[in-house]
Parts: C-alpha cells; sequence; structure tokens
C-alpha cells in the first residue's frame, strides 16, 4: 500500500512536471497556444470538479448552485478590476473573501435543510445568482452580453497570444494549489468528519459534534476555492459572462466528478480534465462538419454538446456506477484476486 | 404439518451480520413464540420472512419458496404482518387503513368480526389513525392483518409498550384469533406466550438455540436467554 | 384599485402555471424520494407535441381545438413520463441520488434533441383570439388566458384531490407517501401507483407546458428551464410531498413575483430568492410539510 503510493507520487511529479515543461520543450503540440488554452481552461475546470467532489464525493452534500461561487469569483474580481476599486490582486483576495462570505450565508440558508431538498435549495439559490448576472443591476454585470475585463489593468504577460503559456502556467498552478488544498482538508481530522458524515451522520452527532458546522466548513472551503477558480477563469476568457453562473456548469461538475469517480480526488480531477478537453474539442469537430453527412434529426442532437453528455451520464450511472476510478479499482482488484488465485 | 419453515437464513445489512442461519419451522394452527433478549434479531427475522430485508438460505410457506420474491408478492400469497411500531397510516382514517390492508372487497361479516374483537374501533372509524390512541393504534394494526384470509400471522411484540389493562385486552384479542389462525409471535410478555403458544423457538445473537414444546424449556433457559445473561451453547 | 387587482390577478395566473409543473414534482418526491429533473423535459414535450397538434392536425385556432391541444400535448408527456420510470428509474430502486443523475441525464438529452431538431428560437403557437381579449373585472381589465390558466390549474388541483380522496390508487398514493414498505407489506404492489404518480405528474407538467407557450408567446426548449426551477421552489416552499402546499405557495409566489416586478423590474427573481431563504430559516420542512425530526 505505501509502496505502490510512493511510486504514484513519483508517477504525478513526473507528470506534473513534463506539463510544466511542455511548453518550452522543443516543438511538441503543446507549443502551440491554440492546445495551452484548451488545456488551461481544462486544468480549471479539474480543478473546480475537485473542489464540487470535495462537496460531493467527501461530505455527502448534493449542492446544484457550485456555480454561484464559480461565477461570483469571476463577475467580482472583473468589476474590481475594471472600476479600479483595487489593483488587481487585491480585487482577486477580495473576491474570494466576498464568495467566502456568500459561500456562507447560502450554505448556512440551505444546509437548514438535507439530502434531496438541499439539491433543490442550492439549485435555487445559483439560479438566483444567474439571474442577477443576467438582469445588469446598477450596469454592473453588463446583462446577457456579460462584461470585458480591462486587459490595460492586469499585468501584461496574461494578455496576448504570444503570452498564452503564462496563463497555461498560472493555470496549472491554480490546479495543483486547489489539489494540495484538498489532498489536506480532506486528510486532516476535519475531513475524516466529513466523511463520516457522509456515511453516518448520526454517529457524528451521538459524539457531540455540531454536524451542521462541519457542513458548512466544507461548503465554505468549496466556495472559496471555487471563487478563485474564477477569478482564474477571467483572466482565461477575458471576460465574465452568465454562462458561467449557469446551473449547466454544475451539472457539468456533477457528471466530471461521477465521470471520475468521487472521492478519489485524482478521479475527479482527470475526470474534469478530460471532460473539459473534450467537449471543447467536440464543439470545434461539429463547427468543422464532423456531422456533415448524416440527415438534419441524426445531425441535430449530434452537435448538441448536451445530448452525449446526458447519454454519457444515463450510461454511467446505469452501468458504471463509481466511474473511470471505480472500474480501475474493480480491474485492479480483479487482477490482485487472480495473482493470488493463480499463486496457490 | 408445517406452514413456514425456516433453513440456514442469514442476513447481511452493510457490514453487519444480523441473522447467522436461522432456521426452525412453524407448525400448522399453532402458535410459535419467538423469543429472545433485546436486539437478537427476532424483528429482523419477521422482516427477512417478509423480503423486507434480502436474506439468503430458505423459507418456505407451505412448501413455496419465498426467498426473492417480492413483499408485496409473500403479503399477498397469506403471509400478514404486524410490525413492532405498528406501522399504521397517521394520515388516513381507521377505515381507509382498513380498507387499503383488505386485498378483496371489504365484506360487513368480516369487518363485524373485527369489530367484536376491538369495539374500541367500530366507533371510531373515521377519526385520523394518527391520532389513536397506542393501543388502539396496535389494534388497528392487527386488525389489519385479520382482515384477510391468511396462511400465516407474523406478529412482532404487539403488547410492547401498553399499560397494564391494555396488555390484557390485546391478549385476550391474541387468544381468541390464535384458536383459528398459524402465528409466529415476537413477544417479552412470558405470561402471554405462556398462554397462547404451543411452541417456543429461543434466538441468541441471531441463531436459535432452543426449539420445542413450552414444557422442555427449563426454568433457567427461560430466565437466561429470555431475560439474558449469556449464551451457553445449544440446547434442544 | 384595479391595478391591484391586475397584479394580483395576472400573478394568480403565473401562479396557476408554477402549479401545474409543481403538482407533479411534489408527488413523484413524496412518493418516491426522487427530485426529477426531467420535469422540464416534460413540460417541452408537451409543448412541442401540443404544438405540433395545434398546426399539423387542426388548422385553426378555435378554443375547442385548443384544449385538445392541451390534452394531447400532457398525455404525450404523460407517456414519456411513464417511459422513463419504466425504463431508468425503475431500475435504481431506491438509489436516490443516482435517480437524480438519471433524470439530469434525461432532461439534457431531451433539450439537446429538441434543440437540434427545431432549433432554440420561439415557435409561435396558435392562440384562440379570445385569449387575446381583456375581461373586465370590477374595474381592472384581465388578460382572458390569465383565466385560461387558473381555471385549468384549479381543474387540475381538484382532479387531484378527487383522485387521492376517493379512489384506491388514491389511497394507496397516499399510504405510500407515509411509509412504502408498509403498503407493500400489506400485500400491494406499490410501484403501480409510482408509474400512476410519474404520468400524472408528466401529463401535468405537459398541459403546463402547452400554457406557458402561450404565456411566453412561442414555444422553445429553453423555457421549460426557469419553471423546473419555480417548481423546485414552489415544491420547497409549499413542503415536499404536499399538493395543497404546492397550490397555496405557486399562489403566493406568483403574486409577490408580480408586485416585486411591478416595482423594479426584474426584482422579483431575487425577492423570491429571498422567500425561499427567509421560509428555510424559520420554516425548513415547508409551509404545509411534516417536521423532519
Ligand atoms: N437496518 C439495520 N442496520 C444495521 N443494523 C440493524 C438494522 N436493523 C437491525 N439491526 C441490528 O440487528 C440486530 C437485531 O435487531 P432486531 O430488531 O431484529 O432485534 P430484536 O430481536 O427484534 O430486538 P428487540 O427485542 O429489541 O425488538 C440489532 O443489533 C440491530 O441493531
Ligand atoms: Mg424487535
Amino acid at each position: 500500500m505505501t509502496l505502490r503510493w510512493k511510486y504514484s507520487r513519483y508517477f504525478l511529479i513526473v507528470i506534473v512536471a513534463a506539463l510544466f515543461a511542455a511548453p518550452i520543450l522543443g516543438t511538441n503540440p503543446l507549443s502551440k497556444p491554440g492546445l495551452q488554452q484548451t488545456l488551461a481552461v481544462a486544468f480549471v475546470f479539474g480543478a473546480l470538479a475537485l473542489t464540487y467532489d470535495l462537496l460531493f464525493g467527501f461530505t455527502g452534500l448534493l449542492s446544484f448552485g457550485h456555480a454561484l461561487f464559480f461565477a461570483s469569483g469571476l463577475y467580482l474580481t472583473c468589476i474590481f478590476i475594471n472600476h479600479s476599486v483595487f489593483v488587481w490582486w487585491i480585487a482577486i483576495i477580495a473576491s474570494i473573501l466576498l464568495t467566502s462570505l456568500l459561500a456562507f450565508l447560502v450554505g448556512a440558508a440551505s444546509l437548514r435543510t438535507t439530502g434531496i431538498t438541499f439539491a433543490m435549495v442550492t439549485l435555487a439559490f445559483g439560479e438566483a445568482g444567474h439571474v442577477i448576472v443576467n438582469r445588469n443591476f446598477f450596469g454592473l454585470t453588463g446583462g446577457e452580453n456579460g462584461i470585458a475585463l480591462n486587459a490595460e489593468l492586469i499585468p501584461q504577460i496574461w494578455v496576448g497570444v504570444v503570452n498564452t503559456k503564462y496563463l497555461y502556467w498560472s493555470a496549472l498552478i491554480c490546479l495543483i494549489l486547489t489539489y494540495l488544498i484538498i489532498w489536506w482538508v480532506t486528510e486532516s481530522s476535519a475531513g475524516r468528519v466529513f466523511a463520516a458524515l457522509r456515511d453516518n451522520e448520526m454517529r457524528v452527532q451521538v459524539l457531540g459534534l455540531n454536524t451542521r458546522n462541519f457542513k458548512l466548513l466544507s461548503f465554505v472551503i468549496a466556495g472559496a476555492l471555487a471563487g478563485l477558480l474564477g477569478s482564474m477563469m477571467l483572466l482565461l476568457a477575458g471576460s465574465a459572462a452568465p454562462r458561467f453562473a449557469e446551473s449547466n456548469i454544475t451539472i457539468a461538475l456533477l457528471l466530471m466528478v461521477i465521470l471520475g469517480g468521487a472521492v478519489t480526488r485524482w478521479g475527479a480531477v482527470v475526470g474534469g480534465i478530460a471532460y473539459s478537453f473534450l467537449t471543447t474539442r467536440m464543439q470545434d469537430l461539429t463547427q468543422n462538419g464532423l456531422f456533415a453527412g448524416l440527415p438534419k434529426y441524426v445531425s441535430g442532437p449530434l452537435s448538441e454538446p448536451a445530448f452525449l453528455l446526458g447519454i454519457v451520464f444515463i450510461l454511467v450511472v446505469m452501468f458504471a456506477p463509481g466511474g473511470l476510478s471505480g472500474a480501475y479499482y474493480k480491474l485492479r482488484l480483479r487482477s490482485i484476486s487472480k495473482k493470488y488465485s493463480s499463486s496457490k | 404439518m408445517n406452514a413456514l419453515e425456516l433453513a440456514d437464513v442469514s442476513v447481511r445489512i452493510n457490514q453487519a451480520q444480523i441473522l447467522h442461519g436461522v432456521s426452525f419451522t412453524a407448525p400448522k394452527n399453532q402458535v410459535t413464540a419467538l423469543l429472545g433478549r433485546n436486539g437478537v434479531g427476532k424483528s429482523s427475522t419477521l422482516k427477512a420472512i417478509m423480503s423486507l430485508y434480502s436474506p439468503t438460505g430458505s423459507i418456505k410457506l407451505n412448501g413455496t419458496e419465498l426467498i426473492g420474491t417480492p413483499t408485496h408478492a409473500i403479503a399477498a400469497s397469506g403471509v400478514a404482518y404486524v410490525p413492532e411500531d405498528r406501522e399504521i397510516f397517521a394520515t388516513l382514517s381507521v377505515k381507509e387503513n382498513l380498507s387499503l390492508a383488505s386485498r378483496s372487497k371489504i365484506s360487513s361479516e368480516k369487518m363485524s368480526r373485527v369489530f367484536e374483537i376491538f369495539p374500541d374501533l367500530s366507533t371510531r372509524q373515521e377519526q385520523r389513525a394518527g391520532t389513536l390512541s397506542g393501543g388502539q393504534q396496535q389494534m388497528l394494526s392487527l386488525s389489519r392483518a385479520l382482515l384477510n384470509d391468511n396462511q400465516i400471522l407474523l406478529v412482532d411484540e404487539p403488547t410492547k409498550g401498553l399499560a397494564p389493562k391494555l396488555v390484557t385486552e390485546v391478549a385476550d384479542a391474541l387468544a381468541e384469533v390464535a384458536k383459528r389462525e398459524t402465528m409466529i409471535l415476537v413477544e417479552q410478555n412470558l405470561a402471554l406466550v405462556k398462554r397462547i403458544a404451543q411452541k417456543i423457538v429461543v434466538m441468541d445473537q441471531g441463531k436459535i438455540i432452543f426449539e420445542g414444546a413450552p414444557e422442555k424449556l427449563s426454568d433457567s433457559v427461560w430466565v437466561q436467554s429470555v431475560l439474558g445473561v449469556s449464551n451457553r451453547g445449544k440446547h434442544s | 384599485m384595479s391595478t391591484f387587482l391586475l397584479m394580483t390577478i395576472t400573478g394568480i395566473g403565473l401562479g396557476a402555471l408554477y402549479f401545474l409543473v409543481a403538482s407533479g414534482l411534489t408527488l413523484i418526491y413524496g412518493l418516491m424520494g426522487v427530485l426529477n429533473f426531467a420535469h422540464g423535459a416534460f413540460l417541452s414535450i408537451g409543448a412541442f407535441v401540443g404544438l405540433w397538434f395545434a398546426t399539423s392536425i387542426m388548422k385553426e385556432a378555435t378554443i375547442p381545438n385548443f384544449i385538445l391541444a392541451m390534452i394531447v400535448g400532457g398525455l404525450a408527456a404523460g407517456f414519456f413520463a411513464l417511459l422513463m420510470e419504466q425504463l431508468l428509474i425503475t431500475r435504481l430502486y431506491d438509489r436516490h441520488i443516482d435517480q437524480v443523475l438519471v433524470t439530469v441525464g434525461v432532461a439534457l438529452v431531451v433539450g439537446a434533441v429538441l434543440g437540434g431538431w427545431f432549433g432554440n428560437d420561439l415557435r409561435l403557437f396558435p392562440t384562440p383570439l379570445w385569449f387575446l381579449t381583456g375581461i373586465n373585472f370590477f374595474g381592472a381589465i384581465i388578460p382572458a388566458d390569465r383565466i385560461i390558466y387558473i381555471a385549468t390549474a384549479v381543474g387540475l388541483l381538484i382532479g387531484n384531490w378527487a383522485l387521492l380522496r376517493f379512489t384506491r390508487i388514491g389511497l394507496i398514493i397516499r399510504a405510500g407517501v407515509e411509509n412504502r414498505n408498509m403498503v407493500n407489506a400489506l400485500g400491494i404492489n406499490v410501484r403501480r401507483a409510482f408509474s400512476t404518480v410519474f404520468f400524472l405528474g408528466g401529463f401535468a407538467a405537459g398541459i403546463g407546458g402547452v400554457l406557458v407557450s402561450v404565456y411566453s408567446s412561442g414555444v422553445s426548449p429553453l423555457i421549460a428551464g426557469t419553471y423546473l426551477i419555480y417548481g423546485f421552489v414552489v415544491v420547497v416552499i409549499g413542503g415536499m410531498g404536499s399538493v395543497t402546499g404546492s397550490f397555496v405557495a405557486a399562489m403566493l409566489i406568483g403574486v409577490i413575483k408580480q408586485f416585486a416586478n411591478y416595482y423594479v423590474t426584474g426584482l422579483g427573481d431575487f425577492v423570491i430568492a429571498l422567500l425561499l431563504a427567509g421560509v428555510l430559516l424559520v420554516r425548513p420542512q415547508g409551509l404545509f410539510g411534516k417536521r423532519i425530526s
């Protein structure tokens, strides 16, 4: 067990090092800004999926409002920078703090309910956020079109296509940071309580711990990290738009976690990266006429990303609960048991 | 002739093994009392029979295997269940509770038979079952079972939590029922058990440790296994 | 005064639409514990089938034709709901989270298929002219379509109540909401009640879909989303599993939203979110919900 962990840690370090070096190591696909951008977005979603795994996988909270905090980080940072309220780095910190506060308030209200009601309530709050940014109150959020980030007010290494590699590196750092924080949280004593809560809330209550406070802590940590990732997304997208506040984002996160397998950490990250990467690619391919030969009633649905998403969702839930990592562990288990039975 | 035969019935819930190979039989037209300390698995045995848990092993009703059959089909084949916490439908009226439970069109003859045993209920047909007293709820729960033609009745601690006067009332009713029906009765009230049971089955820690006639059960085993000191191995 | 009346009645009309969505949601949840994200899809299916019927089969937009289209849309959505329940939900018996996920999947697929076939632009629903007239109600001129929404919702509420109150399947449903296992243990296959409820929920949502198309002056796969969310809000505020609670909450929300929007454009959604938070703080189980111990 410890041996395996040692190896997988080295393996992880090698992968991360390779990802860091790739943009400046000779010519490879990653030296092109296009792929760097796509992967940077995928890193952000991988990290976001991980924060969602903290909620759903580790604490057992099925929230449909996580996009709210992602969007809050994104919009607040953009508003603070554009209106020169703060310099960029204070703007990011301030928006993370405010997002944490928002997560605290929403969490405190929603966590008065549990289970399925909690899911409905968080969905409603998430949608309220979506509606608000869509409405352009006080001309702050730009309504349906969103607002463009004023590129003159951020460090110039993040601006321009030639500089995409810096965005790529920043996104990678955000992913690693998120991973480390979540790793630390879930391995800490609070993390044990989260897991215990998920498995048997009653037992934790019997121990005299206030279960709601622990859930709230998990909710706020996940929200704050989502806020940070929102700021990163703002740099990547160059604008804040209502599509980042849609509940579809949360549903996609849920799919990423389910796809990768909850409670494994790496499963969520891989699920998030794979999902984000594949959907971007799919869009490119359909735009280039991938389904051109097919009749309209087939190609129409196929070129909607939600179609495949939904099908995969249904198939994974029906036939592969546990996701990719679940399948992986099942295979490992099978090979181990085979080894034992053959050695006897 | 046995109405119900259990052979090596086991139940696991999550990681906990709750029944470890329970085997006993319930003869036709007799009352079989299932005894044991708190938490040994008496209620779980009844739930296993009803398929409310998924057991392994074999449970035969008049020779037909019940394991793998869904709960509703088991009930429909004539197994009536009176659960430990009564589980009457609190928001429904007494009458609605009864008509829900009746598998065939409710006949006034059956109705009057039930009301004969439990006169308290006949005047309260329109009352919401949730507002009945504990004893009346127990009567309603028993009535639900008695409305149908049953192969066997599974009754789980019918006198639990009742005042002494009500215990007598319910006991009289059960004695009346026992004249016509086959029954497995889980009960802590020894007087009631001795009064109506023709056969005793004692459980400990998810196993059967005694099965036989009430006379054969020595007083020390009574005390030990029912009121609970320790399990000293099998007696049978 | 006449403005007040107008606002109240339009608000109730809007609430009626919310109720059509919420009634099915709350029953499905109450009986099976399933949070049905596909309910919006039922709404869309009802709207599109109703549209197809109203334009291709019926040529004229008369009131009887419209009512027929409404029923056809409702039936289509009801049968779709039944199909989903039989094919997917029953296989995930008691795996509540997985059931939620599957309904999310169905919602995505239906949305994409409709979007792929018909595009996301609004398509006009042929509306009887009478709907566009105003009715003088104590000095307030009420748009006639509101009367239809309210009448349909009230009709559905009464139908629902009668079914639950006077039929055996209704009795089984009410008992099942309380204690599913015990209904089974009485020899009744509670799954039949599930299927009935899914069908009825889909039927109500489908009818709602046709009416929503009139209200938003067109059909599009995108309109279902907001109604689904309002459906959830109504169910939570009304109390999960209570049809009456949903009715009261839906009317309340419709009226409050209407008034808020009248004073500050776009404020309605925000006020409802605050209302939701407030209700949760004071009464987490909702107005008509049972206290969860
Ligand atoms: N759903 C469950 N999950 C975990 N353990 C359970 C479950 N149901 C029962 N048990 C355990 O199984 C054991 C047997 O329970 P059961 O209710 O059958 O006992 P019993 O003999 O009826 O006791 P009592 O006389 O107190 O009613 C108990 O230790 C109980 O804690
Ligand atoms: Mg018991």
